[in-house]
């Protein structure tokens, strides 16, 4: 059996990800072209790699297509529903670092936890003649995060793609559920992170499909321990 | 209409609830899906069937009866009082059971004369289980948003309190959060630097400096003042915040509640408990005890028997806008609920309807019916 692991095609991603394998004693070869979307491990013959982008290798993972895939753990809590049911986090891989986070308008003095949002909430539609409404493309992580960890029922998700954090000022939403790592977008747009907001903190990750075929297979195994190793 | 699976039983059903004088109604199966996010929220999402139109207008496979009933009540602008039934499929994502079944039910609109129309719907939902199911014992719950309500104010905690408190109605671990948080002396309130800002400079305790400085901070930040929270609604609530954080329940108050939440009794005798509790706890909540016990005595006179009826306390649905009686009916002895309803004299005038238009209903899983009837005969 050929155990296929995903890597990000392009960017920093890729070339941290590859610089992690390498020092695993898993050096990556493009297989024909430097452009070319698949590539072979040297000295491993039993592992292939798949170039994907990094939202394709969340699915992919989670439905076994390939065996590994290192991509951001928001992307794969965000896509997969029951992701531990359905894959392993092998090893958190040290990069691409993000938050997950809850942040609404600075001026809004009077809301700083999950529980004065709730607060808002309640009232907004009776104030306002709509629900609270949250910019994000998170549209999971804010469900689980809004109804199941804070019982806070009534607002809207307006998807977002692209400049969420501009959604705010605008006034196409109230307030946005976005990914940051330094917190100086949000700054820039006069957002605060609420002080129990962060819903994931978030980094590149060794994700493995859990698939009744790793059962006894002993490159899952040599994967992954060469991987921790140099962690 | 597809007719796989229609229950046997359908044409009787069909036939009392027209004995008991309703209109039938049917909808479209495909809905717009944003009346039912907005009333329910986000969260139904995940347990809906959605698609997008042409256009990108947001529809689903139709999840449930009453907002498409209200909203055709209000389009077709039919006078009220009104009571109608339905009988179709819903459509929803379950972990269990197929994820399209039949529901049935009725909807009785714009009857101003609360306890009766109360008594009617819970009476209509009794019969017609009772003609399902001859021989079986029933058992009804019966909880009442208004009277948790009334406990609450008059326990004497702030607005933002009992806003939080009644909005966790029904949701029993959400409520035992708070009442904890409540009692605990120790739980901060949680402020930022700039609110130690305003503090120092003098502005919380005056609303109009305070309202002034936001307004002008959110001009030079490029927030828009009006497309949302304003500087007012920031500026009061702010005070509600300050105060919510010094208030602590005491333990007196929170014995109070939490024997309020634990009365579960049968409901004849629950006008003289709850009148009872109300005295030693020293509480004024007349006004929502007479018309409970306007309910009772209704349901009495309507020929409901009241050996099957329970009243609980802390039995409510955490939906904004049930606003009083909330119900739900079972076979004594087994889990499953065959029926549950309430009133919701709010969803009207939240749906677009242009007068305030009281309103109770109910609806009947007729699966479990059936399932209740084949475990029924299998004795």
């Amino acid at each position: 059996m050929t155990v296929t692991i995903a890597l990000p095609s392009k960017g920093r991603m890729k070339d941290e990800a590859s610089a992690i394998f390498e020092r695993a004693g898993m050096k990556i070869a493009a297989v024909g072209s430097d452009r070319s979307y698949r590539g072979r491990v040297e000295g491993w013959d039993d592992v292939e790699i798949a170039y994907l982008s990094a939202s394709e290798i969340a699915r992919e993972i989670g439905s076994g297509a390939v065996d590994f895939g290192v991509t951001g753990e928001d992307l794969v809590r965000e896509g997969l529903a029951d992701a531990d049911a359905r894959v392993d986090f092998a090893a958190r891989l040290g990069f691409g670092h993000a938050d997950v986070v809850v942040a609404v308008p600075e001026i809004w003095y009077d809301v700083d936890t999950m529980a004065d949002l709730g607060d808002v909430a309640a009232d907004f539609r009776a104030r306002h003649g709509r629900r609270l409404a949250i910019a994000t493309k998170y549209w999971r992580l804010t469900q689980q995060f809004f109804s199941g960890s804070h019982g806070i029922q009534l607002y809207r998700i307006v998807e977002s793609l692209g400049a969420t954090e501009g959604a705010p000022a605008s006034g196409s939403a109230d307030i946005i559920v976005d990914i940051t790592s330094t917190g100086s977008t949000l700054k820039a747009n006069h957002l605060k992170i609420l002080s129990d907001g962060v819903i994931l903190r978030s980094e590149a990750c060794l994700v493995r499909a859990r698939k009744a075929t790793h059962e006894g297979n002993p490159v899952i195994d040599r994967i992954v321990a060469a991987v921790r190793a140099v962690l | 209409m597809p007719l796989i699976n229609l229950p046997a039983f359908a044409g009787d059903l069909l036939a009392d609830f027209e004995r008991r004088n309703t209109l039938r109604v049917d909808t479209p199966v495909i809905q717009p899906a944003e009346p039912f996010l907005d009333m329910a929220g986000e969260d139904l999402r995940r347990r809906i069937f959605m698609t997008e139109s042409e256009t990108g207008e947001s529809l689903c496979l139709r999840p449930e009866f009453t907002i498409p009933v209200c909203l055709r009540h209000i389009e077709t602008a039919t006078g009220t009082p009104q009571r109608y039934a339905y009988l179709g499929e819903v459509f929803r994502q379950r972990r269990e059971g197929s994820s399209e079944f039949y529901q049935a039910g009725i909807e009785d609109l714009g009857d101003p004369d609360t306890a009766a129309a109360d008594a009617r719907v819970v009476g209509d939902a009794m019969f017609v289980l009772a003609n399902r199911l001859p021989g079986e014992r029933l058992k009804v719950t019966l909880g009442d948003q208004s009277v948790f309500e009334a406990v609450i104010a008059a326990c004497g905690l702030p607005g933002g309190w009992q806003k939080r408190l009644i909005h966790a109605f029904g949701d029993q671990k959400q409520l035992e959060r708070l009442l904890a948080a409540l009692a605990d002396p120790k739980s901060p309130g949680v402020f930022g630097h700039d609110v130690e800002r305003v503090a120092a400079l003098g502005m919380l305790e005056d609303e109009e400096r305070l309202v002034a400085h936001i307004g002008e901070t959110m001009k030079a930040t490029g927030y828009s003042t009006n497309a949302g929270r304003s500087p007012r609604d920031i500026a009061r609530r702010l005070k509600e915040k300050v105060e919510l954080a010094a208030i602590r329940l005491d333990k007196e108050a929170l014995g109070v509640m939490r024997a309020f939440l634990a009365l579960d009794l049968p409901l004849a005798d629950a006008p003289a408990a709850l009148h009872r509790f109300a005295g030693k706890a020293r509480l004024k909540i007349d006004d929502a005890l007479a018309l409970f016990d306007a309910r009772v005595a209704a349901l009495a006179r309507a020929g409901a028997d009241p050996g099957l009826m329970r009243y609980r306390a802390a039995f409510g649905r955490p939906l904004d806008y049930y606003t009083g009686l909330v119900f739900e009916i079972g076979v004594e002895g087994t889990p499953a609920v065959l029926a549950g309803g309430g009133r919701f004299d709010r969803l009207l005038t939240l749906l677009g309807a242009r007068e305030h238009i009281p309103a109770v209903g109910f609806s009947l899983w007729l699966d479990r019916i059936e399932q209740a009837i084949a475990a029924g005969r299998a004795e």
